[in-house]
């Protein structure tokens, strides 16, 4: 399998507290990879390191073999689209305004005609057509969220890093984001994901790992959603449903299991 | 239909006010009736009897050598803090600022009246080292992500400290000098010559360009680093070139008119209202509108009473309330 992001003995520590010590995990190209452990772990960082947010760490990441750092502003915004987990605004700014500047790397002083097109392309994508003109600050968080994956859109990236996306989002928004992250697997792009939520992470994504002790983990088996795994990383007991091809995981109380 | 009266409003209001201005002043001289009365008679066959002469000839002087470059030197100004509001708040993620709020005002003060008192380096130079070194000071505290709050009260106290260094060398310097210094930091732009604009309208107009070019940057700024970062653009360059306009704007005004204050503040807020908040209309729109304002702003002190009242003190009486308005409206408390 090829990889479209590989991670080799990464190290970052903020002052005499490590974060991550030696992590090594490559993420496989067009797979729905997800990232599960416990807040404070490291995920979001890690997450930093691979998109080229975070700066000052020892280690190694490559985008399909070649060094983030030497990938030129253009070529980086056309192979990772990055979902940061916290952003905002407190200006009015238009849905339309927040996606043009998804188009930052590559239009320079001004956004171009094609990229208006786009606009509409993106949010007919995502069925958000009505959200066109509104003001992106009095948005539902559900709906920012959407916009904001939007904006990812606008650079047609072909690796797709998020950072807890179905964060915030209602029943409704996380069946449909998921459902969208998966279709996008299927065009042919990739997408890593950090989640909290392993029962909607088992019955979409591809591959798992876990973050463990300051390093990540991959799990050892497809076939069957690795209970213990689980239990180590959020000390949590957990329930295994399969249902048709399904896997449903739940975290269930203690005294459930017995 | 809205969006042309308010596009009207923008780019067409300039030229009435502008204007109107030249016919307005604190001695009530030079009156739009007389002016337009003698300046018909001159070009007609009627002509003009002696002392009609020389009232029309004291007319043009008013107009041309006073008048003329306070009005041009007020719009400039208008336009400069404005647009360096727009640029802070947006860079700082901050409705609240602008160059006065965030002490960069009152540092380009203080090393503009170091400069007048000492006379060793142009003042213009005084006020824009000032300025850097108040913006250096607010950016390392923002940096350290602070919120909306903290970054207006370390403004505060920033802007306290360049005050303090400002009355010592009020303290230091003579009479004469201390008169013309105080008048100087309350914004008054009376002192306004040909020649004073000389100084100011090339830095002005650089400034403001280079804000005009970086305008659609400003709002992939305006979304914070992490997610400008997220498309693939370094913010750190943009960052630089768009603060140090705005300093520069801010400066170069302060050592002209003094402070005036708060006026970088409302401003964008009004545009913002207006057009909404893509930098892409409302940079221009500041600038057309920032300089008219601050001519009715402007035309206002110096007719409104006998005696001219400082611009400064006026914005500061519009600003203020406004400055609680927002604070109320961003609903911002200490929970």
């Amino acid at each position: 399998m090829e990889l479209a992001i590989e991670v080799k003995q990464l190290n970052v520590s903020y002052g005499k507290q490590a974060i991550l010590r030696d992590v090594n995990v490559g993420f496989g190209e067009r797979r729905f990879s997800v990232l599960l452990g416990t807040n404070g772990s490291g995920k979001s960082t890690l997450f930093k390191a691979m998109t080229g947010l975070l700066s000052g760490y020892r280690g190694t990441v490559l985008v399909k073999g070649k060094h983030i750092g030497e990938l030129s502003h253009q070529h980086k915004a056309k192979q990772i689209g990055f979902l940061p987990q916290f952003y905002q605004t407190v200006f009015p700014f238009t849905v339309e305004d927040i996606l043009l500047t998804g188009r930052a790397a590559f239009s320079g002083f001004s956004p171009h005609r094609k990229d208006k097109v786009l606009v509409g392309e993106v949010l007919a994508e995502l069925g958000l057509e009505r959200l066109r003109n509104k003001l992106f600050p009095q948005l539902s968080g559900g709906e920012q969220q959407m916009v904001m994956i939007g904006r990812l859109l606008m650079q047609d990236p072909e690796i797709i890093i998020l950072d807890e996306p179905t964060n915030h989002l209602d029943v409704y928004y996380q069946q449909f984001l998921m459902n969208k992250l998966k279709a996008f697997v299927g065009e042919g792009r990739t997408v890593i994901a950090i989640m909290h939520n392993p029962t909607l992470a088992y019955q979409f994504a591809d591959d798992f790992y876990f973050m463990l002790d300051k390093q990540v983990v991959p799990a050892c088996q497809e076939a069957v959603p690795e209970l213990d795994m689980l239990k180590a990383v959020f000390s949590t007991d957990f329930l295994h449903i399969p249902h048709e091809e399904w896997k449903i995981v739940l975290p269930v109380g203690e005294g459930v299991l017995r | 239909m809205k969006q042309g009266i308010i596009y009207l409003i923008c780019y067409a209001l300039p030229v009435p006010v502008i204007l109107l201005s030249l016919f307005i002043g604190s001695t009530g001289q030079a009156d739009a009736g007389t002016a337009l009365e003698l300046a018909y008679k001159s070009v007609t066959a009627a002509g003009l009897s002696p002392s009609e002469a020389d009232s029309w000839a004291m007319i043009k002087n008013i107009i041309y050598n006073v008048r003329l470059p306070r009005v041009l030197m007020t719009f400039l100004v208008g336009a400069a803090l404005s647009v360096s509001g727009s640029v802070l708040q947006g860079i700082f993620r901050n409705p609240l600022v602008d160059s006065y709020v965030l002490g960069i005002s009152s540092g380009a003060a203080f090393g503009a009246a170091l400069a007048m008192t000492f006379v060793l380096i142009p003042v213009s130079l005084g006020a824009f080292a000032g300025a850097i070194l108040a913006v250096a000071l607010a950016y390392l505290i923002a940096r350290s992500g602070s919120g909306i709050v903290t970054i207006v009260l370390s403004g505060m106290v920033i802007s306290g400290m360049f005050a303090a260094g400002l009355a010592i060398v009020q303290y230091l310097s003579n009479p004469y000098k201390l008169q013309a210094i105080v008048q100087w930091t309350m914004g008054n732009l009376h002192a306004a010559s040909w020649q004073e604009l000389q100084r100011v309208y090339l830095p002005v107009i650089l400034g403001l360009l280079i804000v005009y070019i970086y305008r659609w940057r400003l709002n992939i700024l305006s979304l914070g680093d992490d997610a400008a970062k997220a498309t693939g653009v370094n913010p750190a360059l943009d960052k630089w070139i768009l603060i140090g306009c705005a300093t520069l704007l801010t400066a170069i005004t302060v050592a002209a008119v003094g402070i005036i204050s708060f006026y970088g503040l409302f401003l964008p807020h009004i545009v913002r209202m207006m057009l909404g908040a893509d930098n892409r209309k409302a940079i221009p729109a500041s600038i057309f509108l920032g300089g008219t304002f601050l001519l009715v702003i402007d035309n206002f002190s110096r007719s409104l009473f006998a005696f001219e009242i400082p611009v400064g003190i006026f914005t500061m009486l519009l600003g203020g309330p406004f400055f609680i308005y927002l604070m109320r409206k961003n609903k911002l408390n200490w929970n």
